[in-house]
């Protein structure tokens, strides 16, 4: 496996210079006049806008209305709080499900085994394709008459089971996630094996001798060890559940009457169809609020760790 | 390591900007026309295909850049390009007022008034055609098609249902679906996923049950939907509909999807414009087994829309654009291509096609109509038009019901953007 | 790795009992994988299924004759040579500057310390964690202000904005650990800031480096909704947009659709499978701590 960890020596300490300062400017400055420029400008930008109604044509103008979007938001808007409540659901589900999977799986295959990294490669390689694409190939798979789903429930005798899978509103966007758990799964799993890799050996040997049978090993050796992992894994799936968006756009648009819509599709839908731009940028504002508030005690919390 | 990096990154770059030029230029040369339509049919490809390079034969030089999209991918992209300079020089749209009455408030199309001057265009088109796109003032667009939609119908299935004659009148219509349902057979087919195909069912629902005066006041702002009860009504209705007649699995389908069943014999009715006549044959269909019926509204209305070919505002290639338009529209190239998207041309000068038996079917429709109803989302704001769709799907969900619909619709035409 | 001591030392009886629930369990692993693998096979199958085939017989049984003709039409009808292309040079452009730039960002905010370098680099990460849809409006009329927009290299200067971010912060990682006393050594032979960097810090972290340049490309390759926002001409499409354009046009030519999905994947597996070390080394993608 590639070494990925620097060497070990004497991190250096941190000795904040005002000549470093100068010395630092031209490595900074590309870096901070891209992200400056393409990042913090048009999130800036996004919050400025919720306080203006406007259609998105060049042409037009930019009315000030105060917060009278997000007053209609949170009153007025029929779609927002289903878009709300799957984001949070979404959220939950990849939590418990994927992630649980992916750790089962890690500790299934942090063993010697024949055909390993086949199994590795396999279960890793969806979350290599595009989001868009899987969405384009699980929509195959959904479809009521002619795909895999329900043909196979059919054949197996299962027939009653068949669902419009992404037709009906009560389910459709559980028919999305599922698709996701396919892409998701391989995310977590090589994080969790990297970090059951680093479950010393000794620790479970002694308990081991001690006479610990395999649940108990589980219990007090591996999951304290794999903290450190485990945070980063809940973090990193929280953070990509809130920007679900390819998956919804490739798979229904938003429907069927918009159950399946989210925070990131619905502001895109509010700027862009429905031309009303106040109203997309304060939901845009809204998962900014939603992602900052989750983001920043992770970095706060890595970053002390770091020095 | 590294300088492999740099260098692969040098020739990149040289790469990227040497192929950039070249397709920037593509697109902003003065002899390329960048045309923006929807995905076209299996037929209609070539024919268009067809006049694109008799165009380019009779100009030397000048190239006619083809970009087709899905209708809801193709509405999103224009809306999208509006006040920019990417958008396309032509494009074609449906010329109502939620539709392109949008675009050309966004400054998207030009008024082409000189060019009618010049070329004479204001004789070469119908009347009715000529209202759809004298409508915003000045002239906006080229009359591309008159599009009507009706009710098609398999008339072995009918007979199979023991329908001897086509209903004249809403509750005949009803009768027929229920006759249909008795003989095992799906009533009528629709698409779910592409909301405006179930919404062509709501539209008549609605000029049935309200009548034309106030579904056009309706839709244009003047009447409320919370105050109508024909609103309540008509959206009764629609849930009749979704709940004995549509195809099973209505709601996960695109409406290419649900037309398989029609082509296939499996569906009764299909609600579709003139376009349909060369669709079915396309798909398989023998023409003569299919028979048209305009909906049973009982106001003398047809419905239909306009579609029209447009010029972008921001192109700087406006001249050539309108000679390419004054090709396409003209006598010789309409004969050619009649009956392809339309039953008839736009272009007073040119007959109907008598290939296909259908279109002779549209002609008395047309005569015969007392004024025309549009699609609601020609008539509707984008934003509330996402709204209708909405409600229309949730009332057939049963997430709402109907006699609430016309107040949540109009509660939020009330809070919408103006 | 587990240990087989134990059972060496126990003797016969207890090593029965572990084989069986090995065996136990690489079946239930082989049944999970074919599972996972069954949307492959229908897709694959599917794609070379004529659309009376696709009709008549079941998803996952292989096609009753091999129409090859669908990945001719579809390439054709999808313009797979011009997306292809249009993603290959974005991505070729972007991930060498990106690095670039990321590297010297991270090499100045780890070893040139000042005032404040730790909260510019939390605000440079940040950025990297909120979604991208929520600046896709102003970007918009940013690009279009601009005149970039619908164009390559204006795509990738988003691109390079949002991808920064992450690589900074799985740099700044590296550069941080680097031994201070080899900074020391080479000041005290004279060299300068620039030298340190090129010569020292950056050779250390090539192997982060290489699986970062992996690891980008293919995010760059697979990115979707910036583009679709920025590029409006189907001449500019990247290959999201073609599978995305394809799948609304042509849903119902089940035969072409799959044949260009799968052939919008090819490039990506093959550099999965060259490089998969980079990938399933999870140490990257979390940033976790040794």
């Amino acid at each position: 496996m590639t070494t990925l960890s620097p060497r070990r020596g004497a991190p250096s300490s941190y000795r904040p210079d005002a000549r470093n300062g100068m010395l630092a400017v031209p490595y900074l400055v590309p870096a901070l006049v891209l992200y400056v420029g393409f990042v913090l400008y048009p999130l800036v930008d996004t919050v400025r806008l919720s306080f203006f109604s406007w259609s998105g044509f060049r042409t037009r103008p930019q009315d000030f209305v105060g917060v009278d979007n997000y007053v209609r938001l949170f009153t007025a808007d029929p779609v927002f709080w289903r878009a709300m409540l799957n984001s949070v659901l979404w959220v939950a589900l990849s939590l418990l499900v994927p992630m649980l999977l992916s750790l089962v799986l890690a500790l299934a295959l942090n063993r010697r085994m024949v055909g390993r990294n086949v199994f590795r490669s396999i279960f890793y390689m969806p979350a290599v394709f595009a989001s868009i694409t899987v969405a384009a190939v699980w929509r195959w798979i959904y479809n009521p008459t002619m795909g895999a789903l329900n043909q196979l429930l059919d054949h197996v005798g299962l027939g009653g089971l068949a669902h419009e899978w992404l037709g009906d509103p009560s389910i459709a966007i559980y028919s999305i996630f599922a698709a996701s758990i396919w892409q998701a799964v391989g995310f977590g799993l090589v994080l969790f094996l990297a970090g059951l890799q680093q479950v010393q050996q000794e620790l479970v040997d002694s308990a081991r001798v001690d006479g610990a049978n395999a649940w108990h090993v589980f219990r007090n050796v591996t999951l304290p060890a794999l903290r450190p992992t485990t945070a980063v894994v809940v973090v990193l799936t929280v953070i990509n559940s809130l920007k679900v968006y390819d998956l919804v756009v490739g798979m229904t648009g938003g429907g069927p009457v918009q159950s399946t819509q989210v925070l990131a599709l619905w502001s895109v839908t509010q700027s862009f169809q429905n031309h009303n731009v106040g109203m997309g940028s304060a939901v845009a504002v809204v998962l900014l609020v939603i992602s900052l508030s989750l983001v920043v005690p992770y970095l706060v919390w890595s970053l002390r760790d770091n020095k | 390591m590294l300088r492999k990096f740099l260098a692969t990154a040098t020739a990149a770059v040289v790469l990227a900007v040497g192929l950039s030029g070249c397709s920037a230029a593509g697109a902003n040369d003065d002899k390329t026309l960048v045309f923006w339509t929807v995905t076209q049919g299996d037929e209609q490809l070539p024919v268009l295909e067809d006049m694109i390079q008799r165009f380019e034969d009779a100009h030397p030089g000048v190239t006619v850049d083809l970009e087709q999209r899905s209708i809801d991918a193709h509405k999103d992209a224009l809306r999208q390009v509006a006040g920019t300079g990417v958008g396309p020089d032509v494009y074609f749209y449906w010329e109502g007022s939620g539709l392109a009455g949008e675009l050309v408030d966004a400054g998207l199309s030009a008024d082409l008034t000189s060019y009618y001057n010049k070329y004479d265009w204001d004789d070469r088109f119908t009347s009715a055609a000529l209202a759809g796109i004298t409508q915003y003032g000045g002239h906006h667009g080229v009359p591309w098609t008159r599009q009507a939609m009706a009710v098609y119908y398999n008339k072995t299935l009918f007979k199979k249902a023991g329908i001897a004659t086509e209903p004249t009148t809403y509750d005949e219509l009803i009768a027929d679906a229920d006759a249909l349902v008795d003989a095992g057979v799906t009533p009528i087919e629709v698409g779910g996923t592409v909301n405006w195909h179930i919404m062509r069912l709501l539209d008549s629902l609605v000029e049935t049950e309200c009548g034309a005066t106030t579904a056009t006041a309706l839709f244009s702002g003047s009447a409320s939907w919370a105050d109508e009860t024909c609103v309540t009504a008509s959206y009764e209705q629609l849930k009749t509909w979704g709940d004995k007649y549509f195809n099973d699995g209505y709601l996960s389908m695109s409406n290419d999807d649900s037309s398989l069943l029609f082509f296939s014999g499996d569906a009764a009715m299909a609600i579709e414009g003139t376009w349909f006549d060369g669709t079915v044959v396309e798909n398989g269909m023998d023409p003569n087994e299919l028979g048209i019926f305009r909906f049973p509204t009982g106001t003398g209305r047809l419905s239909g829309f306009g579609e029209a070919l447009y010029v972008n505002d921001a192109s700087t290639k406006k001249d050539l654009a309108a000679t390419f338009l004054d090709f396409v529209t003209s006598t010789p190239i309409q004969k050619d291509s009649v009956g392809t998207w339309a039953s008839l041309s736009a272009n007073k000068e040119v007959a109907a096609g008598t290939d296909n038996p259908l279109d002779a079917l549209w002609e008395p429709f047309f005569t015969e109509a007392d004024g025309v109803y549009n699609p609601a989302d020609q008539s509707l704001s984008g934003e509330v038009t996402t709204e209708y769709w909405r409600i229309q799907n949730a009332v057939l969900t049963g997430e709402i019901a109907p006699a609430d619909a016309g107040a949540q619709l109009q509660t939020f035409i009330d809070g919408s953007a103006k | 790795m587990s240990s087989s001591i134990p059972s060496v030392r126990s003797g016969v009886r207890r090593r029965a009992r572990p084989d069986w629930f090995r065996a136990g369990l690489w079946v239930a692993l082989l049944l999970a994988l074919i599972v996972w693998s069954i949307p492959f096979l229908v897709m694959v199958f599917t794609s070379f299924k004529a659309n009376a085939d696709a009709a008549a017989s079941a998803p996952w049984l292989p096609p009753s004759e091999w129409h090859v003709a669908n990945y001719a039409d579809a390439a054709r009808t999808g313009r797979l040579a011009t997306t292809a292309v249009n993603s290959l040079i974005v991505a070729l452009v972007k991930v060498p500057i990106g690095l670039a730039v990321a590297s010297a960002a991270a090499f100045a905010l780890s070893r040139l310390p000042f005032r404040g370098s730790r909260v510019l680099l939390a605000v440079i990460v940040v950025g990297s964690m909120v979604p991208v849809q929520i600046a896709l409006s102003p970007l918009f009329t940013e690009m279009l202000n601009l005149g970039l927009l619908n164009s390559l290299a204006g795509l990738v200067l988003p691109y390079l904005a949002f991808g920064i971010p992450y690589q900074i912060f799985i740099l700044h990682g590296f550069f941080s650990a680097i031994p201070v006393e080899l900074e020391e050594a080479a000041r005290l032979d004279g060299a300068s800031t620039f030298r340190i960097f090129w010569r020292i810090c950056l050779p250390l972290a090539v192997p982060a480096l290489g699986a970062l340049f992996i690891l980008d490309f293919v995010a760059t390759w697979n990115e979707y909704a910036i583009a679709q926002t920025l590029l409006q001409s189907q001449s500019n499409w990247t290959i999201p947009l073609a599978v995305q354009g394809f799948s609304t046009q042509y849903s119902t030519n089940f035969g072409p659709l799959n044949a260009f999905i799968i052939m919008s994947v090819v490039p990506v597996l093959i550099v999965y499978l060259l490089f998969q070390r980079s990938f399933v080394s999870g140490a990257f993608a979390g940033a976790v701590k040794s």
